[in-house]
């Protein structure tokens, strides 16, 4: 725009010095008067401000047509559009508005005014068409970069969410081998070595003695085997083991590296809980002890676990000054899309300090 | 069909969340219970099915159409109880309905018989001349069921229709909601008692900030919680009993004494009372009292939520 009014400008001052005889002085003011307002109106976001400016413009361009020389009429068209403009959303009006002076200025002036105000309205449509496809394109390469990151987001999310779960399947996996080694296998073989050597001092002095013990151990290697069997056999990992008891050490984590006292309570038959759900109660509870120790200023934080008949509820409750309005930010926000992948339905309150109730379906 | 069909509606005041992402369907002949505490959402749901609010996102159907679209449809075929009384004062309780049915577009003889039948159906029709000043609160409530329900519509819509009146208008309104039921309309009732609520109500949405906590038939939400009921029966003494010999008595849990009473817990869906009873008595046991403690929607309300309905 400020291009084509300097065009404007420098055809007007190349009239002006063919033409002569008119005084020079009031034509300089004018084109200083006329630069400074044109220029400092880009300057301002505020859209008041703008008219402001371009009705002083107008003024100024009337000003100088009639009292300096009729030829500034044709910088008219381009403020009127640009005015017209934060009006009217029809661009044949601009045009119209922009061509009306036509009838108010001397006759010899009218064919370049009309050849200007067309020109000018046709450079601002197309100018502001392309601004705003501009805009549009940017918007729309926004959400897309936004889309993008909260897919890649997701992404992560999920690789790290099957990275977590081998990893806990495979601890759990382990602990169950290992304690099961330990509790029969172990203890088998001890039995039956502890038997052998009383059968091996015996075996001289005490033949009958020496073999019945070696019967017995017989009957304990037997076990043993069968007890290998088995445990190679059972795939099923005791989760509630598992789960609470990484649930209690999380808890006492918190409590020896944190200033709040948290307290666990569970109650019910948490053998029902599956993995999965152990995993929503496990992250959802990090996520509320967090937000409890950064906004609460609680001094207690309870969470409670309870196997209901058809519903597993866990509430964590903190004693802090909880908040008028809940706004919800991406932690709630995630508790509540990773409860609602499983049904689940979450609770946020904040009249009695705040809590966060997460109910999974059983 | 579904009466009315509520698909992910959202409703946000500035940052206030007043209804969250809720979605919910009514089937005809259903009376459908809304039960939350103040402030849950009940009000703004309703007012959003009646029309009165637009929700910010989501979709609400009636008699499946959605009714942002056919606004006109829908409120024909809605008739609605607001919490707060919307009656006149200066007109008497036979023109409050004629104006009301009225505005529906119903004309002359037909509208005057309606309104008659409004007004035998709340039991004002003795009064049909009286101004409502002269009112008591219940009948004032009941003269606003009167001006929702004349023109017949198929959806009736009651917010808390029983607050702040006697025990005999509140009776007087439970029965006829419940005769309008019969008559075919369906029914949402809103309401923070609960006993109203599992009297009247076949399904129940228990709500809370904006959301659905738990939605089915009083059982269904029942059975979230336990299955399983206590009874404290009180005895003289409880020296000749044998605790095995009830505790084999099917859908008996587990026993306990303490003192004077036998605590036995029991599945909530056998009926064994009887033979509980005849086992006491067999055993020569004198029985004094007897308390069941049975989970009830307050009970259902206040384990999900981990507050109480009233009293916040």
């Amino acid at each position: 725009m400020i291009g084509t009014k300097l065009v404007l400008l420098l055809y007007i001052a190349f009239c002006f010095v063919r033409a002569e005889g008119s005084s020079i002085d009031l034509a300089v003011l004018t084109f200083l008067l006329y630069f400074c307002i044109n220029i400092t109106l880009y300057i301002f976001k505020h859209t008041t401000i703008k008219r402001l400016f371009l009705i002083g413009s107008i003024c100024i361009t009337v000003a100088a047509y009639s009292m300096v020389h009729p030829i500034f009429s044709i910088l008219l068209p381009l403020s009127i559009v640009e005015l017209a403009a934060g009006f009217i959303e029809q661009k044949f009006i601009h045009l119209l508005v922009s061509i009306i002076p036509i009838f108010y200025i001397q006759e010899t002036f009218q064919p370049i005014y009309g050849l200007v105000a067309i020109f000018c309205f046709m450079l601002y449509s197309v100018t502001t068409s392309f601004h705003y496809m501009q805009v549009k394109d940017e918007a729309q390469m926004d959400s897309m970069r936004k889309a993008m990151g909260k897919l890649t987001k997701r992404v992560n999310e999920n690789t790290e969410y099957i990275r977590q779960s081998e990893y806990t399947f495979k601890l759990e996996e382990r602990n169950r081998i290992s304690q099961e080694i330990h509790d029969k296998i172990g203890h088998s073989m001890t039995g039956a070595l502890f038997q052998m050597e009383a059968a091996k001092r015996l075996l001289e002095t005490d033949p009958g003695k020496a073999a019945e013990l070696l019967q017995n151990v017989i009957q304990i290697s037997k076990e043993g085997i069968e007890n290998i069997r088995l445990t190679l056999k059972n795939m099923k990992p005791p989760t509630e083991q598992v789960g609470i008891h990484r649930l209690k050490l999380m808890i006492d984590d918190v409590n020896a590296k944190q200033p709040i006292k948290t307290v666990l309570t569970y109650e019910g038959n948490l053998d029902v809980i599956s993995p999965i759900q152990w995993k929503i109660i496990h992250e959802n509870i990090t996520e509320a002890l967090t937000n409890a120790m950064k906004y609460s200023q609680a001094t207690l934080v309870s969470v409670d676990l309870k196997v209901l008949n058809k519903l597993v509820r866990v509430e964590v409750r903190d004693n802090g000054v909880g908040t008028d309005t809940i706004k919800k930010g991406l932690g709630i926000i995630g508790m509540e899309e990773r409860t609602a992948a499983v049904d689940g339905t979450m609770i946020v309150d904040s009249t009695h300090g705040f809590s966060v109730t997460t109910l999974l379906p059983i | 069909m579904n009466v009315l069909e509520i698909k992910n509606v959202t409703k946000k005041f500035a940052d206030f969340i007043a209804v969250d992402n809720m979605s919910l369907a009514v089937a005809e002949g259903e009376i459908f219970g809304f039960l939350g505490a103040n402030g849950a959402g009940k009000s703004t749901t309703i007012n959003m099915i009646a029309g009165l609010l637009r929700c910010n996102d989501g979709i609400i159907s009636i008699l499946g159409k959605n009714s942002a679209k056919h606004s006109r449809f829908a409120k024909m075929n809605l008739g609605m109880v607001p919490q707060d009384l919307a009656i006149y004062e200066d007109m008497t309780a036979y023109e409050n309905v004629k104006f009301f049915a009225g505005l529906y577009g119903l004309r002359g003889a037909e509208l005057h018989d309606l309104v008659v039948e409004a007004l035998e159906f709340v039991g004002l029709q003795d009064k049909h001349k009286s101004y409502p000043n002269s009112f008591s609160g219940g009948m004032k409530r009941r003269l606003n069921i009167a001006c929702a329900i004349a023109h017949r519509p198929k959806l009736i819509i009651m917010d808390e229709p029983t607050v702040g009146i006697d025990p005999q208008s509140r009776n007087y309104i439970l029965n006829s909601v419940k005769k309008l039921n019969e008559m075919g309309c369906t029914i949402i009732y809103t309401s923070h008692y609960m006993e109203e609520v599992e009297e009247i109500c076949s399904r129940i949405a228990i709500i809370d900030h904006g959301k659905i906590i738990a939605e089915g038939t009083k059982e269904q939400l029942k059975s979230l919680i336990t299955n399983t009921k206590d009874l404290w029966i009180e005895v003289k003494s409880s020296e000749n009993l044998n605790i095995q010999a009830i505790k084999e008595i099917p859908g008996v849990e587990a026993v306990s004494i303490e003192e004077y009473f036998i605590k036995i817990n029991s599945d909530t869906g056998v009926n064994n009372l009887n033979k509980i009873i005849e086992h006491l008595i067999n055993n020569g046991i004198e029985i004094r009292g007897l308390q069941e403690k049975a989970p009830n929607l307050e009970t259902v309300f206040l384990t999900l939520t981990g507050r109480n309905l009233r009293d916040q």
